[in-house]
């Protein structure tokens, strides 16, 4: 399977009553964009209102409580569209030509479900820390319906798929624009890999999808992570928007719909196909809430890591605590196959460093790469301008009463920045 | 907190549904429960189910703390 992404870099956006991206500006009407998301009954059922704002790299500006970050593509030639079984019909993505509105996001925010959202600021030390305050943000900032306090699924649906339904509408205005830059990404036939390229050792990325519920989740394809067994996905089908988010964990180590995009172990493994490595595929599994269930998927992940003769795979992990276990059991059980594994997780190891960083431990799980102690605290200044409000502060996972101090600087665990030690390694406090 | 009370001599069961994490910290009377969210009960049951359920988890822990063990024991229920 063949995937051809066109960069088109965006460094500026301007609301303007025309749509278009033009020399390398994205200018777009607001209000097309609200009709565009209320076209869907859910968002019309669940969201009141919506504001808009941009925020640009530099500016005084923080964004807060952050639900999704997501970039605008279009598929330009090949089957299926962006965000297949979600926003698109169901069909297999991945291969053809896709766009990419580069260098830009759509962020959501405002009151979102009320606890363990994130912060995004555009300037500063935080920004050091976000991957997202490089991009030129397109700010959608939802508005609960009356009500949403007994139906929070409901609304966190609908504000995901307002999300999707923005980038979707963004996307589409660079279905005609030539892109600045392309690259290709292939993914061979388990038959034609091992012919191409004999001598390489055959590499898979194990994709941990968070799957606890309760406002922590992934959809494959539209299907919820908790209600699949471990399966097999091509590398470029994620570039297309299989895999959303619907995941409102701690903001650090969440993956983002942007991150899933944009993954940066597939990215380096199609770096490193044909020279180092045959990257065979990615294994997608879950790590759900039942203890029967973590053993189900990770015998299954070990499972098919033998069945397709694997010498090494890459484990990613979402989230903290007991899905530890989940990286563990697969790291266990992979290893016993015969392969070898590197992990990339974060640590929870206290605000002092000194705890155990990990809710669980096993001797073969001896290659390990972290994206930084969640636990650290940090100092944020006052920032001039707030996108969402700061109500929330003080609640959100890595926050504490006071996080939010008189003068308007913020003192809080690192955990409370979207995508500070993200376990794909997308992140400023890699290793890499 | 399992090992600090048992250190101060008194056994202990732990009760929890990630069963190796209990492994890997050294619980020595350890009883499978439920789901994360709800470890002592199941909100797709009915109540009396619910209920019989949570006896049936309790008396399971009781029996654990009264069983002389060598090493670490899961008591499955």
């Amino acid at each position: 399977m063949k995937l051809e992404l066109g960069y088109i870099q965006i460094n500026d956006i301007q609301f303007s009553k025309e749509c278009k991206v033009e020399a390398n500006t994205l200018y777009v009407d607001p209000d097309a964009v609200k009709a565009f998301m209320y076209e869907d009954d859910d968002v019309k059922a669940w969201v009141k209102d919506f504001s808009f704002d941009v925020a640009k790299p530099g500016e005084s500006v923080r964004i807060t409580p952050v639900k999704d970050v997501i970039e605008p593509r279009v598929k330009v030639e090949g089957p299926g569209g962006m965000f297949p079984g979600v926003i698109s019909k169901v069909d297999t993505v991945g291969s053809g030509k896709t766009h990419v509105l580069r260098g830009m996001a759509v962020v959501t925010a405002g009151k979102i479900v009320g606890f363990q959202e994130g912060i995004i600021d555009m300037t500063g030390p935080g920004a050091d820390y976000t991957p997202f305050s490089k991009l030129n943000n397109f700010v959608v900032v939802a508005e609960p319906a009356e009500g949403y306090q007994d139906h929070k699924h409901e609304y966190e649906h609908a504000v995901r798929i307002a999300g999707l339904r923005a980038a979707v509408f963004i996307g589409e205005l660079g279905r005609n624009v030539t892109p600045d830059e392309s690259e290709e990404f292939e993914t061979l036939g388990i038959k034609e890999g091992i012919e191409e390229y004999p001598d390489l050792p055959r590499v898979a990325y194990v994709h941990m999808l968070q799957s606890q519920g309760l406002l922590h989740d992934t959809y494959v394809y539209g299907v919820d992570a908790k209600r699949t067994l471990t399966t097999i996905i091509n590398p470029t089908e994620t570039m297309d928007g299989a895999i959303i988010s619907g995941n409102c964990v701690s903001a650090c180590d969440k993956n983002t719909t942007y991150h899933h995009q944009n993954n940066p172990v597939v990215k380096a493994m199609f770096a490193a196909h044909g020279k180092t490595l045959n990257y065979v595929c990615n294994i997608i599994t879950n790590e759900n809430v039942y203890l029967a269930d973590k053993q189900r998927s990770s015998d299954w992940t070990a499972k098919l890591c033998r069945l397709l003769d694997l010498d090494g795979a890459i484990v990613s992990q979402e989230g903290f605590g007991n899905p530890d276990t989940d990286l563990i059991m697969n790291t266990k059980k992979i290893e016993l196959q015969g392969v070898k594994t590197t992990i990339i997780t974060d640590e929870y190891a206290g605000q002092d460093g000194k705890s155990q960083s990990l809710a669980d431990a096993d001797p073969l799980a001896d290659a390990v790469v972290t994206g930084g102690n969640a636990n650290e605290v940090i100092i944020l200044p006052k920032l001039d301008k707030v996108i969402g409000t700061l109500d929330y502060v003080d609640v959100i996972a890595g926050g504490h009463a006071g996080s939010l101090r008189p003068d308007g600087t913020i003192e809080a665990e690192l955990q409370v920045i979207t995508g500070a030690t993200n376990e794909m390694g997308f992140n400023r406090l890699s290793a890499r | 907190m399992v090992k600090e009370i048992e250190r101060a001599g008194i056994p202990v069961v732990h009760m929890c549904t990630v069963t190796p994490i209990s492994m890997t910290v050294g619980a020595n009377r350890i009883v499978p429960t439920i789901a994360i969210p709800h470890p002592l009960g199941n909100p797709a049951l009915s109540h009396d189910e619910e209920k019989a359920l949570r006896r049936k988890l309790v008396e399971r822990a009781l029996e654990a703390l009264t069983t002389e063990v060598e090493d670490q024991t899961i008591f499955e229920v």
